[in-house]
C-alpha cells in the first residue's frame, strides 16, 4: 500500500498545527509589547519583542523547509527535487533563528555588559551561521552551530548574573526555547530517523507549554 | 514629592521627572524642576530634550510669558502605566 500523500499525512499535520501554535504566541508577545515599548524605547524591551518576531519567522522558514524535505521523502511530487530552493530556505532559517536566540540573550545581560554596535556584532554572526547553513545544506550542522553559539551565551549570561540574588526563573525558560528551536532544527532532516514519532510529539507538546507561559506571562502585565 | 536621593535608572528618573510635574497641578517651571529632580544640569538638559522629543512634555508659556512645563497626553500615559511597566521589566529580567 502506497504511503499517504504527504498534505495529508499525520506528520504533515502535527508539523503544521505546531508551527501555527508557536508562530502565534510568538506574533502575540511582539504585538502585545509594542505600546510599552513604544512608551519607553526600553533597549530590554526592544530586543525581547525582536527576540519573538525573529522566533516567529524562523518557526514559519521551518515550517517551509520542512515541507521541502519532508515532502520528498513522503514521495510528495510536486516537491521531488527540491535541491534549488533547500540552501535559500535553509540559510533563511539560520539567519532568523541565530538572531533571535542572540536577541533573546543580550535582552537580559544589556545592562551588565554592553556591547558595542550589537545591532552589527549579531548581524555578523547571524550571516556567518546562514551561510554555513547555505553551503553545507544541513539543518543539522546549523543545530550544531547554534548550539556551541547558546552555550557561549549562556556561559556570558551566568557570568553576568553571578552574585545576582534576584531570580525570576525566566532565563530557564528562555534557555528552553532555545534548546526546544535546536532539537527541531535536528530532527527535520530525516523525520522519526532519529526521534520517534511519540518523543517528537512530547517535546513539541512542552515547547508550546513554555511559549505559553511566557505568553501568559506577558498578559498579566500587558493587557 | 520630596528630593529624590538614591541612584536610579533610566527609566525611574523619568517617572520621578514626569512625577515631579504632575504633583505641581501639572505645571512648574524650569527651576524648581531641576532642583526637585536632583539630576545635575547637563543630565537634566539631557533628560528634558528627550522628553520634549519624545512628547512626553512641552513647554508653555503664561500670560506674563513665562515658561511652563507641563504634561502632555502621552506623559500622563505613561506614568498611569509605570508601575505595569516596571513589573514587566522586572519579570522579564529585562
Amino acid at each position: 500500500m502506497p504511503p499517504p500523500p504527504f498534505f495529508i499525512s499525520p506528520d504533515f499535520g502535527i508539523e503544521l498545527a505546531y508551527t501555527i501554535l508557536i508562530l502565534l504566541f510568538c506574533f502575540l508577545v511582539y504585538f502585545k509589547t509594542r505600546e510599552i515599548y513604544e512608551l519607553t524605547k526600553h533597549k530590554g524591551i526592544q530586543y525581547f519583542r525582536y527576540a519573538f518576531l525573529f522566533f516567529g519567522l524562523a518557526y514559519a522558514s521551518r515550517l517551509f523547509l520542512y515541507i521541502m524535505i519532508a515532502g520528498n521523502i513522503f514521495t510528495f511530487e510536486p516537491f521531488a527535487h527540491p535541491r534549488p530552493i533547500l540552501p535559500v530556505s535553509n540559510l533563511v532559517m539560520a539567519y532568523f533563528s541565530t538572531i533571535a536566540i542572540l536577541y533573546l540573550t543580550y535582552s537580559t545581560i544589556w545592562k551588565k555588559i554592553s556591547i558595542e554596535h550589537f545591532l552589527t556584532l549579531s548581524n555578523i554572526i547571524a550571516i556567518f551561521v546562514a551561510v554555513v547553513a547555505f553551503v553545507s545544506m544541513s539543518p543539522i550542522i546549523v543545530s550544531l552551530t547554534q548550539l556551541l553559539l547558546l552555550a557561549v551565551t549562556i556561559i556570558i549570561s551566568i557570568k553576568a548574573y553571578k552574585k545576582d540574588k534576584k531570580r525570576t526563573h525566566m532565563r530557564a525558560l528562555y534557555f528552553l526555547i532555545a534548546i526546544f528551536w535546536l532539537i527541531s532544527l535536528f530532527v527535520i532532516d530525516e523525520p522519526r530517523k532519529f526521534l520517534p514519532l511519540e518523543v517528537k510529539v512530547t517535546l513539541q507538546i512542552i515547547s508550546i507549554i513554555v511559549f505559553l507561559a511566557i505568553y501568559y506571562r506577558v498578559t498579566k502585565w500587558v493587557k | 514629592m520630596g528630593q529624590i536621593t538614591r541612584k536610579r535608572d533610566r527609566l525611574e528618573v523619568i517617572h520621578d521627572f514626569l512625577n515631579i510635574i504632575q504633583e505641581n497641578r501639572n505645571s512648574i517651571k524650569r527651576t524648581p524642576l531641576l532642583r526637585k529632580t536632583n539630576l545635575s544640569s547637563q543630565s537634566f538638559e539631557e533628560y528634558f530634550d528627550e522628553l520634549l522629543a519624545k512628547d512626553f512634555i512641552r513647554e508653555i508659556r503664561d500670560n506674563k510669558g513665562k515658561r511652563h512645563i507641563t504634561l502632555t497626553d502621552k506623559g500622563f500615559r505613561f506614568l498611569g502605566k509605570y508601575k505595569m511597566i516596571h513589573g514587566f521589566i522586572d519579570e522579564f529580567e529585562l
